[in-house]
């Protein structure tokens, strides 16, 4: 019976806080038993407790146990002291309790009987410590509650029933004041005269309980504001009821806007039960509670710091707030991150963590990245609002399936014009990391080539992606989307709270969890290939692992298969042979998929290691919705491998939608440029790759992407931290751990070649020099450099042009180009004779081409530029820019002239002849610049060694002039530049590098596109500088690669005393500039000064 | 904000309106916004217009000159071709726009629209029909217009 019976813990206990508050007050002269007789002589008020003790005198007799006083003594008289205090107390009364029990149970058995008794009959306040053996223990509070309340009236009865209290009812600690926030039941006491009695004026005071499923989180005080005015409303220590608006939007049946919903929701009141509302929380706090009261996982127990005599409007009233969290919260939460609806995404400030953070509990350990880093700017949660964007993604799920059903691929080059991501700042961006600390694995002995050691470091992070875990310690390692939290509560275990979702988890989230795979990013030519053919060896099908989970839910109807590798369809054959050559005969099978003969039968795939195929042959199975209907999909891979993976960086394509569709246990993507023109590349990355919750568009918007073009560099810094573990990329320039670079090329040997030019020579440049310095002078003098930019350019090119050969300089007109404009004129004449109503007259023809040998410049009349790269002539004799004319057609293949509204056909269009050539009959009057003659001394030393060279310059029209020499001192030399077509281009290139005889390769940079590979060469000859030092580096960098195993010699031509001396000068000193680090400002200043330098 | 990336063309054409303006007409861009110019055209002589000085509106579009520049009166007037919020019906503000007309050429051939209302293809049917049942009258309440709302502004 004792047992079983509700058990009740001193008075010290329970009234801790007052008798710790009277201390402070007036001193530890007063024992326990003083005090708590005063506080309930005055009702528990602390207030009143201090005024009766000091009215009283002081007792000299200490009844209380040494023991207890110890306890008591320990009492901190500050504020924050007091929990920790609180707590001390609660274990030290647990141990006295249970010695205590055995002393005092016989007494308490036999007053038992009598209580009941006297409780319903007599006045009801003798010992109300105690339970009655029938009544509920909330009944029994209430009761003690109320005859507390009464002993304040009936004092000289007081002393019998104190005396009880102090010794005995010496019980467990278990709540030991559930003195709840909600309204206790009606009518509990069953004695009439009570409920006469209960005064309202008295303040109900408590402390709040330990329950069983709500975990204490932390408490703090919190300012409050006043909306009502009045006398003594409050006491200290008095308990204040929240009222958190509901959660329901339906506002009386009548629809509000979800901002007046908002701010109808806005406000949390509290009151107290015998003064009603006093006031309400502040919007920070409010923000925060108000969602997480609602989901019901948290709660708040408040109560009043001090008591307040009057209470003004709008006056700050001092809470101390306790909040508790419910167990349940670290039990429903293994949902996925991704199922989360859009309106938890758009809740970027998640009420969680703010409350943590609003507690200053510190995240044991915090999250690498937080929602606040992202978005500074002021925001508030509307849950309402965010209510109704959950129909957003349906209407987008619909509109997508319409793309994907029509016009899927016409989506795919969207973004061409978008601005190119430079290399610079991909790197930036993704981060090359200096070297990394990766171990080697070793390649597996069916991989028949000598694998370099950061090859077999890729080797060793893509087998432990491969794994699920990478490493032992990236599983350690705190997801950095997480923060870790430890409460008050020692019961609650550690939180941790996904700070952009919001979702708890007691679970450790490490780095890398669902991910298998990742991107290689390897720059160009580093052996992607070679490192995936080593990984496919070394573990073909994924028989060492069972890979049975995750992907698919019914993998019955899948078939196990191998790898499946897509590439475009040029690299298909390359993989083919690299694989034939790399793996031993017999390691792998390997399977094309293509051409038009294709099994439809996916067991046949499965039986092969390698799958080999390309994204047209995947896109063109994919059926969007019945994606059971392609072959690939009906395959469970244990691996699939994107080559080239940004040919899916358009995430609405179809291609990209196959992708995304194959289940595979472990996903690849290869390439060198994870990102070619905007962020969004990546997206699409992570979607294949299933990297949650990045593949979640709102997700990606919300954080990423929208930071990212509000120039918030958050955004990168995120994308940065995604694609830390997922993401390997090393580059020429990384270096290992010793500090070496990772790929050792053979060096490059730099000189420059000062040339000394001839007296003509120099006179000249000095005459050329004179004239334009008069020009830029008068610019200078009339403050109108900048506005000249164009022509001063001009007048440099002329400088420059003249220090690789005068005959550049020297005006136009050339055998050659007069004959086209005679035949362009004929063409003009014939056409305006034959069509006479529409074509031109001839005499405006014969005007036009006449202007055109003179050189006239005229501007395009769209771009009202003049210096036009590629002008073309209308047949109607109107000369456009090509570019400008294409754009303003609506259609492709023609439109009308912008000038005339003649219809015209692109192909009508007449390619103008640009600038023409030389004045001068070139070959006969034939002279060599000092340029030319070093650049022929040199080359005669090469080729001795039978060396190939490479010679850079920016004019076709020097590539002419030194065809000259080439061919009179019989030099065999091919041409590579603008004028060649894609496949004249492939020709020359491999002419180039098998060729015995034509050693020398004149080749103009422009025209030098992408991925030229040069490496048979191994000498560079730059003619001429560039502005941009950058280029002249691209430009060796196309000899100076993986393959190159000769020493590369540069050699750069400098005439002496000239402009191109000091635009070295310039280059060195203004590369910052050219790197775009300066503001526009700037530029204009150092502009400027550079050009002053140039004309000195 | 607007006035970053201006193309080339747009700071051309400025440069060139304000260095060598066309008789009769005179646009210069707004400060905030280079796109936006304030124009104004003297009423052509021998036209109803004659002695007024018409306020314009005119916006470059981010398509421009791909795309024709917008136009308004902003000054009331009365004529066939322009209804009472300003519009102005022209084709080669319209359909019959092309990138090698300028704001220069616009604004003439508005000048000239002055000069020569065309009543047949009207945008404001009431004045069109005035002007066509008794254009003497109708070229009156133009002059009568052009004293009370054009001039002295």
């Amino acid at each position: 019976m004792e047992i079983s019976r509700p058990e009740t813990p001193e008075p010290q206990i329970l009234l801790a806080e007052e008798i710790s508050t009277v201390r402070s007050v007036l001193g530890s002269g007063y024992t326990d038993i003083d005090i708590i007789r005063a506080l309930n002589a005055s009702g528990n008020n602390p207030n009143r407790a201090i005024n009766a003790l000091l009215d009283s005198p002081k007792p000299a007799v200490c009844t209380q146990p040494v023991r207890s006083n110890a306890a008591m003594s320990s009492f901190g008289s500050s504020k924050e002291d007091l929990d920790f205090n609180l707590d001390k107390l609660i274990s030290d009364a647990k141990i006295k309790v249970q010695e205590e029990k055995s002393d005092l149970g016989s007494q308490q058995n036999h007053d038992l009987p009598n209580v009941k008794r006297e409780t319903s009959m007599s006045s009801g306040k003798v010992d109300s410590a105690r339970p009655l053996p029938d009544e509920t223990f909330e009944e029994y509070m209430e009761r003690r509650n109320n005859a507390d309340k009464k002993e304040g009236k009936a004092r000289e009865d007081s002393n019998d029933s104190l005396q009880n209290l102090t010794t005995s009812n010496p019980l467990p600690y278990l709540n030991p004041r559930p003195i709840r926030a909600i309204k206790p039941p009606d009518c509990v006491v069953s004695d009439r005269r009570l409920q006469v009695l209960p005064n309202l004026n008295e303040p109900e005071l408590g402390n709040f309980p330990e329950e069983h499923d709500w975990f204490l989180v932390g408490k703090t005080c919190v300012a409050g504001l006043s909306t009502c005015r009045g006398n003594k409303l409050l006491d200290a220590g008095e308990v204040v009821h929240f009222a958190f608006p509901s959660s329901d939007r339906d506002f009386g049946g009548v629809r509000v806007r979800p901002k007046t919903a908002a701010a109808m929701s806005a406000i949390v009141r509290f009151s107290t039960k015998r003064s009603g509302e006093i006031g309400k929380l502040p919007p920070e706090w409010t923000r925060c509670l108000v969602p997480l009261v609602n989901s019901s996982k948290v709660k708040v127990r408040g109560s009043c710091v001090y008591s307040t005599v009057n209470l003004s409007l709008m006056q700050e009233v001092l809470l101390y707030m306790s909040f508790y969290i419910h167990s349940s919260i670290f039990t429903e939460c293994n949902k996925d991150a991704s199922n989360l609806t859009p309106s938890l995404v758009d809740s970027t400030v998640n009420p969680l963590a703010t409350l943590f953070n609003m507690l200053k509990i510190k995240p044991t350990k915090g999250a690498e990245f937080t929602p606040e880093d992202l978005n500074s700017r002021k925001r508030s949660i509307h849950l309402r609002d965010d209510m109704y964007d959950l129909e957003q993604p349906s209407q987008r799920a619909g509109s997508s399936k319409k793309q994907k059903a029509g016009e899927g691929e016409s989506y795919t080059d969207l973004d061409k014009d978008e601005q190119a991501i430079s290399e610079a700042s991909l790197n930036k961006l993704v981060g090359t990391a200096d070297h990394y600390n990766l171990a080697e694995a070793q390649p597996p002995s069916t991989l028949l080539c000598e694998l370099k050691p950061y090859q077999k470091q890729a080797l060793y992070w893509m087998s432990g992606l491969e794994q699920g875990v990478t490493v032992e310690k990236t599983s350690k390692t705190l997801h950095p989307c997480w923060s870790a939290y430890k409460f008050i509560d020692q019961r609650a275990p550690t939180v941790y709270v996904n700070v952009f979702s919001g979702e708890t988890t007691t679970q450790f989230p490490s780095a890398t969890q669902k991910t298998r795979g990742g991107i290689l990013a390897d720059a160009m030519g580093l052996g992607k290939t070679v490192m995936t053919i080593a990984l496919v060896l070394s573990n073909p099908r994924g028989e060492n692992l069972e890979f049975c989970d995750s992907d698919s839910d019914d993998s019955g109807t899948y078939i196990k298969g191998g790898t499946l590798i897509v590439c475009p369809m040029a690299l298909l054959g390359q993989w083919k042979d690299e694989i034939e050559a790399h793996a031993k005969p017999g390691s792998l099978s390997v399977f094309i998929h293509y051409g038009g003969d294709r099994t439809t039968d996916p067991r046949i795939l499965t039986h092969h290691h390698v799958v080999l195929t390309t994204y047209g042959v995947l896109t063109s199975a994919y059926k969007p919705g019945s994606e059971q209907n392609s072959i690939f999909h009906k395959v469970n891979w244990y691996r699939v491998v994107l080559d080239e993976a940004h040919t899916i960086k358009s995430s609405k394509t179809k291609v990209a939608q196959a992708a995304f569709a194959l289940s595979s246990h472990c996903r690849w993507c290869l390439t060198g440029t994870p990102l070619q023109n905007n962020l969004e590349d990546l997206y699409s990355l992570l979607c294949f790759l299933h990297v949650k919750p990045w593949c979640n568009w709102d997700w990606w918007t919300k954080l990423i992407q929208r930071p990212y073009e509000n120039g918030d560099e958050r955004g990168l810094n995120l994308v940065r931290a995604i694609l830390r573990p997922l993401m390997l990329r090393r580059t020429k320039e990384t270096r290992d751990k010793e500090g070496r670079p990772i790929l050792v090329l053979p060096p490059v040997n730099m000189r420059v070649v000062e040339c000394e030019p001839s007296e003509a020579e120099r006179d000249f440049y000095q005459a050329l020099f004179r004239r334009s310095q008069v020009k830029f002078d008068q610019f200078v003098a009339q403050g109108k450099v900048l506005h000249n930019y164009a022509s001063i350019l001009e007048l440099l090119l002329r400088l420059r042009q003249c220090c690789n050969h005068p005959f550049l300089v020297m005006s136009r007109t050339s055998t050659q180009e007069s004959t086209d404009l005679d035949k362009l004129a004929r063409r003009f004449l014939n056409s305006s004779q034959t069509n006479s109503s529409n074509g031109p007259t001839p005499a405006y023809v014969e005007e036009v081409v006449e202007n055109l040998r003179q050189g006239v410049v005229t501007e395009c009349p769209i771009c009202l530029e003049s210096t036009s790269d590629d002008p073309v002539l209308t047949p109607c004799a109107h000369r456009l820019c090509r570019e400008c004319l294409l754009a303003s057609w609506q259609g492709l293949s023609g439109g009308p002239c912008p000038i005339c509204r003649h219809v015209l056909n692109k192909s009508d269009l007449i390619t103008c002849p640009i600038e023409s050539r030389f004045q001068v009959d070139v070959e006969n009057q034939w002279k060599e610049s000092c340029k030319v003659a070093k650049l022929i001394r040199c080359l005669e030393e090469v080729l001795r060694k039978g060396e190939k060279s490479i010679v850079f310059s920016q004019w076709t029209g020097f590539m002419d002039l030194l065809e000259i020499p080439l061919k009179r001192k019989n030099i065999g030399f091919l041409r590579f530049d603008g004028k060649l077509l894609q496949k004249q281009r492939e020709r020359v290139l491999k002419e180039f590098s098998e060729s015995k005889d034509k050693l020398v390769l004149l080749m103009s940079l422009k025209a030098g596109g992408v991925g030229l590979n040069l490496t048979a060469a191994s000498n560079v000859f730059l003619m001429d500088p560039w502005w941009n030092p950058a280029v002249e580096e691209q430009a060796i960098m196309r000899i100076h690669r993986i393959g190159q195993k000769q020493q590369v010699q540069v050699r750069r031509f400098i005439v002496k005393d000239t402009v191109e001396e000091r635009m070295q000068q310039v280059q060195a000193k203004k590369q910052r500039m050219i790197s775009g680090a300066l503001t526009d400002d700037e530029v204009r200043t150092t502009r400027m000064e550079e050009l002053k330098m140039l004309f000195r | 904000m607007a006035n970053s990336n201006l193309p080339r063309r747009i700071i051309k054409e400025t440069q060139r309106l304000l260095s060598e303006p066309a008789p009769g007409i005179s646009a210069s861009p707004s400060e905030e916004n280079m796109r936006y110019f304030n124009v104004m055209i003297l009423g052509p002589t021998q036209s109803p217009y004659e002695g007024g000085v018409f306020k314009l509106e005119l916006f470059l579009p981010e398509e421009y000159p791909m795309a024709p520049p917008k136009v308004r009166f902003l000054t009331k007037i009365y004529h066939p071709n322009i209804d009472k919020l300003g519009r102005i019906c022209l084709d080669i503000l319209k359909d019959k726009w092309s990138p090698a007309l300028q704001i220069r050429t616009v604004l003439l051939s508005i000048q000239a629209l002055l000069s020569a209302p065309n009543p047949d293809d009207p945008l404001s049917d009431n004045v069109a029909k005035h002007w066509k049942a008794n254009e003497t009258e109708a070229v009156e309440t133009a002059k009568e217009w052009t004293r009370l709302y054009a001039t002295g502004a």
